[in-house]
């Protein structure tokens, strides 16, 4: 094949990549985009879950200090879990359980403890994740094949990243001359907009495309109970180590703030940002936050009668394999480094969407019309029999 | 696309290349005819339509009692090598402070060491998933074994054909197979 004609194929396969699904492509990256901000953006419609402080030097209160404010302000209410949200500006989210058995998440003050409201039943948080994540496909069977629909799409975005960039000649120039010409019709301008965002979005591609293929991999592994995990399985509290109360009464579980101590003794600069209450007498505390690699979470869960720490998974415990396997979701979300990540994913989510958009536009100009065109010649020749007259169809470029 | 293709562009081809963009609106009706579903699920984990897709009403056990629901009106859902499971959930009395724990199995346990699977969760709500052999009688009765923290142990069964009919015909039929 020469040189001309091999450029010119692939052209052709980078052009049709995300055709004709691009609608379906466009709101995958729309949804995407929109499930990065979305804890901010129900921070802006809802002062509920904002974490306004009484005075300057409020300080914060400690997990039993919540809890215990909770119990006070609600008695029947059962707690499941505490966490502190990642950034300052958030309530505590805590998931409770009413005696009418509903079970929202309250938004607790993380100064006062007082509950400032609850989330509402349409959650845009999750809807927004769903949506993105599985296209809204339930999970009944292991992965919903709607998780598989959207991290497919791993596949053609990366292969649209490499034959873009082998189709468009010496890509590096255009960091130095960028280029938009913004009146010389329309046609013009979504190219070199396409151009241009792209070469700036190229490690952003690269990572959405290659973690996206990870969650299809991670889907498969599950689906065929392959586990690359090296977590432990942490086994139920053994009945020796559950106290018997006197005359059978109740013993009372150590402070949240006694085992997060606990913890952090074992594991100095352990830094615990969400604390799950024990499901049952022979369950632990379950506690955890990031470790000094923020793309992973420590966790460790610590007998709540006798405050022993009873497993762990910290990051030094992660083999080599689980280092790049675990990052993977955290690069995908960008919620591992505060608003300033979140809003730079967010700004090139944007830009992979209009990239989505202005492929279609390049597509509908150019490609488009030399379908068209070649369709009806072929319909012109369509009587006769069938000739060698090349019929480009969609190499007309 | 090879151009051989192009030219022989048979009834298949054309009616590909004319509908192909309406895989779009295929792909846009999946979330949209999926939304009450999905809506629906959020409903009942949140607690707001009950304890499960079928409420089985109270189970008396001695002085305890819970009320309990099938979470899912459908067969046993398979973990791999590891077997059939299904999930039920309970409320426990407002009078069950002293229940320890409880267990849910297949079949009457012989012993608290095999009482099944434990509950997890809060009073108000906990969760167990109990495992289904496939060698399960249709026949064969759910027993829920609590117990106290003074060690005593009360127990009560239902029929696994009420529990989950669903249950009951996936294993009639796998009986037809085996």
């Amino acid at each position: 094949m020469s040189k001309k004609s091999r450029s010119k194929l692939w052209f052709l396969v980078h052009s049709w990549l995300a055709l004709p699904i691009w609608f379906f492509v466009l709101i995958v990256c729309v949804t995407g985009t929109l499930a990065v901000l979305s804890q901010e953006i129900v921070w802006l419609a809802n002062p509920d879950v904002r974490a306004s402080k009484p005075s300057d030097d409020a300080p914060l209160l400690s997990y039993q200090q919540v809890y215990d404010a909770m119990l006070k302000a609600e008695p029947g209410l059962a707690v499941n879990y505490i966490s502190r949200p990642g950034e300052e500006h958030f309530a505590l989210t805590a998931s409770v359980t009413f005696p009418d058995g509903t079970t929202p998440i309250l938004y607790v003050n993380p100064y006062t403890g007082a509950i400032q409201g609850k989330s509402p039943t349409f959650d845009f948080e999750a809807f927004t994740r769903a949506l993105h994540g599985w296209w809204l496909v339930p999970f009944t069977n292991g992965y919903s094949w709607g998780w598989y629909l959207v991290s497919l799409l791993g596949l053609p975005m990366l292969a649209s990243l490499v034959t873009g960039l082998v189709v468009y000649k010496r890509f590096w120039k255009g960091f130095l001359k960028p280029t938009l010409r913004l009146r010389q019709g329309a046609r013009i301008f979504w190219g070199d907009f396409h151009r241009l965002s792209g070469i700036w979005s190229i490690w952003f591609i690269a990572t959405i495309s290659i973690t996206g293929t990870w969650f299809l991999i991670q889907a498969i592994l599950a689906d065929n109970h392959v586990t690359i995990s090296s977590e432990p399985i942490v086994p139920a509290i053994s009945r020796e180590d559950v106290p018997r109360g006197a005359n059978g009464e109740v013993p009372s579980r150590l402070s949240l703030d006694d085992a997060t101590r606990a913890a952090m003794q074992q594991f100095p600069g352990f830094e615990v940002t969400f604390v799950t209450l024990p499901g049952n007498a022979y369950a632990h505390y379950y506690m955890g936050g990031r470790g000094w690699y923020p793309l992973m979470f420590e966790t460790v869960n610590v007998n709540p009668f006798n405050n022993k720490v009873e497993a762990s998974f910290m990051v030094g415990d992660r083999s080599t394999l689980e280092f790049v396997t675990e990052s993977m979701r955290p690069l995908h979300t960008g919620d591992f480094g505060g608003l300033w990540v979140k809003l730079i994913w967010a700004f090139f989510g944007l830009l992979l969407s209009m990239m989505v958009f202005s492929g279609l536009m390049i597509w509908t100009k150019r490609t488009a019309q030399a379908t068209a065109a070649a369709l009806k010649r072929e319909s012109r020749v369509a009587g006769k029999t069938a000739t060698t007259t090349p019929s480009p169809s969609e190499a007309s470029l | 696309m090879s151009k051989a293709a192009v030219i022989e562009a048979g009834p298949l081809r054309r009616f590909w290349l004319k509908w192909r963009f309406h895989l779009n609106i295929l792909l846009l009706l999946i979330p949209l005819g999926l939304m009450p579903k999905y809506l629906h699920e959020a409903s009942m984990s949140r607690g707001e339509i009950g304890l499960g897709e079928r409420e089985l009403g109270e189970l008396q056990a001695g002085q305890w009692s819970v009320k309990i629901a099938e979470r899912f009106d459908e067969a046993p859902r398979s973990d791999g090598p590891a077997g059939y499971f299904k999930q039920f959930n309970i409320a426990l009395c407002d009078t069950c402070t002293k229940v320890k724990a409880v267990y849910l199995r297949v079949g009457k346990p012989r012993s608290l060491r095999a009482a099944g699977a434990l509950f997890s969760g809060n009073p108000y709500r906990m969760t167990g998933i109990v495992n289904i052999p496939l060698k399960t009688s249709p026949d064969a009765d759910l027993w829920l074994t609590f117990e106290d923290w003074d060690g005593s142990l009360q127990q009560v069964s239902i029929p696994l054909a009420k529990a989950s009919p669903a249950t009951v015909a996936w294993l009639k039929q796998q009986g037809g197979k085996s």
